[in-house]
């Protein structure tokens, strides 16, 4: 039997067509803009230590909004995630704004190291700029990590290596490389530790991925989780169910 | 022309084949669109299982929020390669599962062996091209990481073994295993 004898121009037609039409709707989806992003700028950060009732060690961890906030948003992220860049520009602006501004809740940022070859070192650097900034101007983490996932480009995680740290890390008023560099050569083993804490803690928590979160009510000892950027709704109403356990 | 000229040629034409059997009858081709159209929303959603999951079970109709975040999450994390290897092997999906049919329904009888001859190609390839996310959820944290091209090579392979498939299989509807001496 021929093959090809009831091949058709029409079905070939239809069929390249709707190859074109599905490629071109892939490629569309992949590179279309994100849409107007907002600022936000804590006014508020806390450097604390001891653990929370739900097991998350506090020291050396960035914390974001008021000391005595009801609900606590522990913050999984990686600095080569897309999903996590979109979550800080597209979410966490209004988040910040409705819920951390508000005194309800405070955002910990958590590490788990998840993406490519340098989300290690890239968690290192996070830690040791907080390290150098906490106690005196918290601000400049803010500025510091802002600038790192701005440093982000599409197609693939290449770009992040030491360069591009370093370069980011000068790029922010406050810090220096030097400083940042030291701390990450005395103190490689117990960040480690406490990143190997937080990515441990993450497991338990049924957290596979970043973006994730568990949102904790410390008093009413209720927590939930929220798993990838999802819209702004969706965590506004887990946070409103969770504020009121 | 050499044995080796000759049996590449063979595999092209019935690589060739194949690729057109769905073009063979509007039923085919319909089965073919519908599987490529269905195989990419579980790979770009299988690439962060958890994320579709909640999501989806949230509001079943943001299911397109979730394909079309995590399609442009693919892009960001693989690059337009990657993104490129997930739509050819979701088009070669389709083809290889209108085979799969087709060998089904002429050998209902043993109809099992025809079905296990393809399955652990398309799981394989399946598995190979969703990545980090069913890594993830197996608990491999940074299993993607540690691959090579942001696990492209994997997804190659995956593809590579469907292509293999489907060059052995040929027009499912002629009988080419077999070699005349």
């Amino acid at each position: 039997m021929d093959s090809e004898s009831n091949i058709t121009r029409r079905r070939a037609l239809i069929a390249g067509g709707a190859t074109v039409v599905f490629g071109g709707g892939v490629a569309y989806l992949a590179s279309r803009s994100e849409s107007s992003s907002q600022e936000y700028t804590p006014s508020t950060y806390q450097s604390l230590d001891g653990t929370t009732g739900y097991g998350v060690e506090l020291a050396d961890r960035p914390v974001v909004g008021e000391r005595d906030a009801p609900v606590d948003m522990y913050y999984w992220t990686d600095y080569l995630c897309p999903f996590c860049k979109e979550f800080e520009r597209q979410t966490l602006p209004k988040l910040g704004q409705n819920y951390v501004e508000s005194g309800e809740v405070r955002l910990v940022f958590l590490s788990y190291p998840n993406i490519g070859q340098y989300s290690m070192p890239s968690a290192h650097w996070d830690r040791c700029v907080w390290r150098q900034s906490a106690e005196s101007e918290p601000s400049t983490y803010w500025d510091w990590h802002g600038e790192a996932f701005d440093a982000q480009s599409g197609g693939g995680h290449d770009w992040a290596d030491e360069e591009a740290f370093a370069s980011i890390t000068e790029r922010t008023d406050g810090i220096t490389v030097p400083a940042v560099d030291e701390c990450r050569r005395n103190n490689a083993d117990e960040i480690r530790s406490d990143i190997e804490a937080d990515v441990s803690l993450a497991g338990n928590s049924g957290v596979r991925g970043t973006p994730g979160f568990v949102l904790y009510n410390r008093d009413a000892d209720a927590a939930g989780k929220i798993v990838g950027a999802h819209p702004y709704e969706n965590f506004a109403n887990a946070l409103d169910r969770v504020l009121e356990a | 022309m050499s044995a080796a000229d000759g049996t590449a040629h063979r595999h092209l034409r019935s690589l060739r084949a194949a690729l057109t059997y769905p073009l063979t009858s509007d039923r085919r081709l319909l089965v073919a669109g519908g599987t490529t159209g269905l195989t990419y929303l579980v790979l770009v959603l299988s690439t962060f299982p958890q994320f579709s999951v909640q999501v989806v079970s949230r509001n079943p109709t943001d299911i397109g929020y979730a394909v079309s975040t995590l399609t442009r999450e693919v892009y960001l994390t693989t690059g337009w390669t990657g993104l490129a290897l997930v739509v050819l092997y979701a088009l070669l999906t389709g083809v290889a599962l209108t085979h799969t049919a087709a060998l089904y329904r002429q050998t209902r009888a043993s109809g099992v062996s025809s079905v296990a001859t393809v399955l652990p190609g398309v799981l394989a390839a399946g598995c190979a091209s969703c990545g980090a996310g069913v890594l993830g959820m197996l608990g491999f944290v940074g299993a993607m990481a540690a691959l090579p091209f942001q696990g492209n090579l994997l997804r190659t392979a995956g593809i590579l073994l469907l292509v293999g498939f489907l060059a052995r299989t040929g027009d499912p509807r002629t009988c080419n295993r077999g070699e005349i001496p």
